[in-house]
């Protein structure tokens, strides 16, 4: 028995009301349940996060610019016919995450992409990802305060509560005014 | 196997490959094309075998680092002076433990399973920061550590948030993020330790002549003993050398510190006036092999303690699985570890 046994998760954050939510990283657990805990212990220690969703990796389809690129990419898709809502996320900056723009309503995995790609025409994404809404779990608006509304009252957690600058500022200014008056 | 000692042979990717060493030869070819145009590396790309290799190395024994370095600051939670310092240190050393978790998880986007890196740990085959191997004795190790250990480290991570791997880049940013706390409130405490009374100072001082060379040598060998350095800068995995590292971080701290009235034990320490650089005598490297050998004042104990834990986690680990197997069968429905709608990992 072994952790790395456990299916890997991607996780992702909402910073604020309004906001898309983005990949925060991925983890491993055992079913979605503990996963959505976990990505709240590993990924919200600061007030930087009002919700969170997490889907199987396994669930999700992924597809670059690159291989979109290649005429016959349709071949290589799988040819599932799974209807309902799947969820569009995009990367657009190499340095960047996958952040999620919309929901399509597709008769599979393939033409959600193909409803992606027409829907959000104006996003010049690097990697599509497709994933279906069933295979989202995400915090409860009833547990959202407690999960998250606490790390509000840490300030001590922000480096802005260490006044260090100003600090060694006034060290040598102080300083400054020995030394001239020498 | 080990994930130490990847072949390259299990690491051939299926997608467009015959094998073929002219195919290899290209694959490279490409795969430094892309780092040079300043893309990512994700999960799913193709990589050569000693990339990915170097990678799981890396951040695996970054991952360590940040687990056992919650020991030597864990001890004082206790015997914190203030209310407002407790908070600070519980805050960071339970940071270090969310940070350990972002880099497994890294690690495992490279197919490096949980187990065998605390493996490799616990059976010494893997190592972690050399600082960790050094006692914390009095309470302005603290602050020490906060300050110029936490200093160091970003330094070397602001460097990796830039590197070519996007799993491990993106977990860098997060962790500079937040250490930039542990740093700040580190100098808040030296910077008031040394203003304080003549017993104040001399404790804090005491910490830095204690902690000064083991830092140092946080940053690892000269470029001169790093054979692989200009492979790993090639590939991005490094983009600047451990001596280039170990200058910007001389040259940081030693104002702040010649300001605050505090000296490091190293009677060469002095300003080239002509470089810009803060320059020092050489480090006892006979000293940093010993303890990375595992003769450190503390190695044997933080791995006891590293064992208990994982040992004393067991019975968690295996009450998660049992639950997660019990739920989906309840539910008849097949676990998400099989479920799959042929989508694939690549990318994801």
């Amino acid at each position: 028995m072994s952790d790395s046994q456990w299916p890997r998760y991607q996780v992702f954050e909402q910073r604020r009301e309004g906001a898309p939510h983005e990949n925060a990283g991925s983890l491993h657990a055992p079913d979605n349940e503990i996963a959505l805990q976990m990505a709240r212990d590993i990924f919200v220690r600061r007030p930087t996060c009002i919700d969170l969703w997490v889907a199987p990796a396994a669930m999700i389809f992924a597809r670059s610019a690159e291989q979109l690129a290649d005429p016959a990419w349709r071949e290589g898709a799988p040819q599932d016919s799974t209807p309902g809502a799947y969820r569009v996320f995009a990367k657009t900056r190499h340095a960047g995450t996958h952040q999620f723009l919309g929901t399509v309503e597709a008769e599979g995995t393939l033409s959600a992409l193909e409803q992606a790609l027409e829907t959000f025409s104006d996003t010049a994404a690097l990697v599509w990802w497709i994933v279906p809404d069933s295979a989202f779990t995400e915090t409860d608006p009833d547990d959202a305060e407690s999960l998250f509304a606490p790390a509000n009252d840490k300030v001590y957690r922000d480096q802005a509560d260490y006044h260090t600058v100003s600090l060694m500022r006034n060290i040598r200014h102080a300083q400054a005014e020995r030394s001239s008056e020498e | 196997m080990s994930y130490l000692n990847i072949s390259v042979e299990d690491e051939k990717q299926p997608a467009g490959a015959n094998g073929t060493s002219g195919d290899e030869a290209a694959q490279t070819a490409a795969f430094e094309a892309r780092i040079e145009r300043g893309e990512k590396i994700e999960p799913g790309d193709w990589m050569p075998a000693a990339y990915r290799k170097q990678l799981v190395r890396m951040i695996s024994q970054h991952a360590h680092s940040e687990i056992v370095g919650m020991l030597p600051e864990g001890a004082w939670i206790t015997r914190a002076p203030s209310l407002r310092r407790k908070m600070a240190l519980l805050a960071k050393v339970q940071d270090e433990a969310g940070h350990g978790q972002y880099l497994y998880h890294a690690a495992e986007t490279l197919d490096a399973s949980r187990e065998e890196m605390i493996d490799a740990l616990l059976e010494r085959r893997a190592k972690y920061s050399n600082i960790f191997n050094y006692p914390t004795l009095s309470w302005t190790d603290i602050g020490v550590i906060g300050w110029l250990v936490d200093g160091a480290a970003i330094v070397n991570q602001t460097m990796l948030a830039k590197g070519s791997y996007g799993p491990y880049a993106r977990a860098m940013l997060r962790i500079c993020a937040e250490e930039s706390f542990h740093k700040k409130q580190g100098h808040e405490q030296v910077i008031l330790m040394a203003q304080g009374t003549p017993e104040q100072k001399a404790m804090v001082q005491d910490s830095i002549d204690r902690w000064w060379w083991p830092i140092l040598m946080m940053f690892g060998p000269h470029d001169s003993d790093s054979p692989n350095t200009p492979t790993l800068m090639r590939w991005g995995v490094k983009t600047k050398s451990n001596d280039e590292l170990r200058q910007m971080f001389l040259n940081q701290v030693l104002p702040d510190l010649e300001a605050l009235e505090l000296t490091v034990p190293d009677p060469e320490m002095h300003f080239d006036e002509e470089s810009g650089n803060w320059i020092g005598g050489e480090i006892d490297w006979d000293e940093f092999w010993r303890v990375i050998q595992g003769d450190g004042p503390l190695n044997a104990d933080r791995l006891a303690a590293r064992r208990e834990a994982h040992e004393e986690g067991q019975w968690v680990r295996e009450a998660l699985t049992a639950y997660a197997q019990r739920e989906a069968q309840a539910a008849h429905a097949p676990s998400t570890n099989g479920a799959s709608n042929g989508a694939g990992g690549a990318h994801a």
